[in-house]
């Protein structure tokens, strides 16, 4: 490429350079009003929780700073991370339940039509029903006890990971196991190198779907029955009237979990599926 | 190299049912030595089921089929597709190795060495998507000669492919075939590159019959510029024309 780049007449190498110049300016132009107008959205949104706090009452809704100093204390204590791991190895071992459990079944309804009819209105069904009520089926099940959270996030995932994962194995491309036939491939292989490949991308994205109601669910259960966590903590800041403590919490919970869904989950995606051409990786 | 024997094969599509119909009627032919076969016929006359039985990819309604390695036991199979049919997640070598019974310093070495015939051993690495149609296929042709298959089973693998592209092919498979000995049984509808390739054609006509069984005695290597390569061309489509003509008017109407 470059030798074609240097055979051409120069000023025409000039005039691709200058074009491209214009371009990268049109885009930094672009992201800068795109960024201007980010602060702005965040300035609104501190403006109007200020003028909520004046309307209703500092007592009922704390200033900002207020929150944010809570917040400076929380990370400043050694509790916070303790709570925080408690509540992520909650949620997902709430997610390798449903796996363990969504994925078998995904597979079986995937696989085999009889399977199929015999799964597919209780999990449509199961996955129909609000997260609330498995929420409070899991506290009324296993009470206090960090059983619930678990509970709780696996009833909520695994009908998503079970349909996901048969649309996944649907969507299996019978070329290539005629082909692994073909060239005498056994059953087992077939399932490493073909299938469960296929359904990679899609147990992703059913991971991905839940994690945004699993960790609300999570903390949800902790709040009535938990006994460490980001939920327990909220509960106690609660009975001891902190609505700044409540905020804090709630927001360090945000931000967390928000970082962990764009850089934990998204890294392992981009790494498992690197495979998939770039053209095509939105397509999917 | 193999010992490939079809009697009176015959394949009927969802038997016992209103929608049967035969694909393949009463197919006899024998196949031996480093012989190129090719099996020439008009779209849907069962050229590629013929393929998938001899495979066992598919099973057939009556007949026989018996395929023995010509040094005894069973015979091992390649299988070239009209499409390239990698494992997308998968680089290259991994494709190649996924078909190897076994793993170990010669197959890898052997898997190199036909990447490297087909032109690709820089892209060893890359996945499937990283490459080009042509070059997937080759992938696909280095991949079925890399496990030495006594019987190399091939279904119309250039007729993805551009013309030049695939007349590159077409040169790169004569070679390769040359320099290793292996059955070959290749499906084409294009009469031109089956003169070109084989040693012998068999013509299928619709409703899966053999209508004729050519034998192509020309010196190789053969060049698409080589005249008597082409006027033997010729001369093997005119044959064709005629039986079209003749099918045409027996045929029954679906
Ligand atoms: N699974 C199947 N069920 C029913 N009919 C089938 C099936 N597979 C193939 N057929 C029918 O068998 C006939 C032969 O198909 P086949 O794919 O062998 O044709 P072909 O000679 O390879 O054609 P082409 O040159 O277009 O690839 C066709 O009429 C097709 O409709
Ligand atoms: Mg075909």
């Amino acid at each position: 490429m470059s030798d074609q780049l240097l055979d051409r007449p120069p000023e025409l190498v000039v005039k691709v350079e200058a074009g491209e110049a214009t371009a990268r300016k049109t885009a930094s132009r672009r992201k800068m009003r795109q960024t201007a107008f980010i602060v702005a959205g965040w300035i609104a949104m501190v403006l109007v929780w200020e003028f909520g706090s004046w309307w209703f009452g500092a007592r009922i809704l704390p200033r900002p700073h207020e929150v944010v100093l809570e917040m400076g204390e929380i990370l400043g204590n050694g509790n916070f991370a303790s709570d925080f791991t408690a509540s992520v190895l909650k949620t997902f071992a709430g997610f390798g339940v449903a796996a363990a459990v969504g994925a078998p079944i995904g597979y079986l309804m995937g696989r085999y039509g009889y399977w199929r009819a015999f799964f597919h209105d209780g999990v449509t069904i199961a996955g129909t029903i609000p997260a609330i009520v498995y929420a409070v089926m899991s506290l009324i099940v296993f009470g206090l006890s960090n059983l619930g959270p678990i509970l709780a996030v696996a009833l909520v995932s695994a009908p998503y990971v079970a349909l996901n994962v048969a649309e996944g194995i649907r969507g299996v491309d019978k070329s290539l196991i005629t082909m692994s036939e073909a060239f005498g491939r056994s059953a087992k292989q077939i399932r490493r190198e073909v299938l469960i490949p296929t359904i990679v991308p899609f147990v992703f994205a059913a991971i991905r779907m839940c994690f945004a109601v699993a960790w609300k669910v999570e903390a949800l259960t902790e709040v009535f029955g938990g006994r460490n966590g980001v939920g327990f903590q909220i509960r106690t800041e609660y009975q001891l009237y902190s609505i700044s403590g409540v905020l804090a919490w709630m927001f360090l919970f945000i931000a967390f979990m928000l970082v962990i869904e764009r850089l934990v989950l998204a890294k392992a995606e981009a790494r498992l599926l690197a495979w998939r051409p770039e053209e095509r990786s939105t397509a999917l | 190299m193999a010992v490939l024997t079809v009697r009176d094969l015959s394949k009927t599509f969802n038997v016992g049912t209103p929608r049967a119909s035969r694909v393949l009627d009463n197919i006899s032919f024998e196949v031996q030595g480093q012989t190129f076969v090719s099996i020439v016929g008009p779209s849907g006359c069962g050229k590629s089921t013929l393929l998938n039985i001899i495979s066992g990819v598919e099973e057939h309604t009556s007949g026989d089929i018996s395929l023995k390695s010509d040094q005894g036991g069973d015979a091992r199979m390649g299988y070239v597709f009209q499409d390239p049919r990698l494992l997308p997640w998968r680089s290259v070598m991994k494709n190649m190795m996924y078909v190897q019974d076994e793993l170990n310093e010669e197959t890898t070495a052997r898997a190199r060495r036909y990447l490297d015939m087909v032109g690709l051993a820089k892209n060893a690495d890359f996945f499937p998507g990283q490459l080009s149609g042509g070059m997937q296929q080759r992938v696909g042709i280095a991949r079925a000669f890399a496990v030495e298959p006594d019987l190399l089973l091939m279904d119309e693998p250039f007729s993805h492919l551009d013309a030049i592209t695939a007349r590159g092919l077409r040169a790169q498979l004569q070679d390769i075939w040359a320099q290793s000995k292996k059955t070959v049984v290749f499906v084409t509808h294009d009469v031109v590159e089956a003169v070109e390739l084989s040693d012998r054609i068999i013509v299928l006509q619709p409703g899966g019959r053999i209508y004729e069984d050519i034998t192509i005695d020309l010196p190789r290597p053969r060049r698409q510029s080589d005249p008597t390569v082409a006027t033997l061309q010729a001369e093997v489509l005119a044959r064709l024309e005629k039986m079209k003509a003749a099918t045409q008017v027996a045929a029954p109407v679906a």
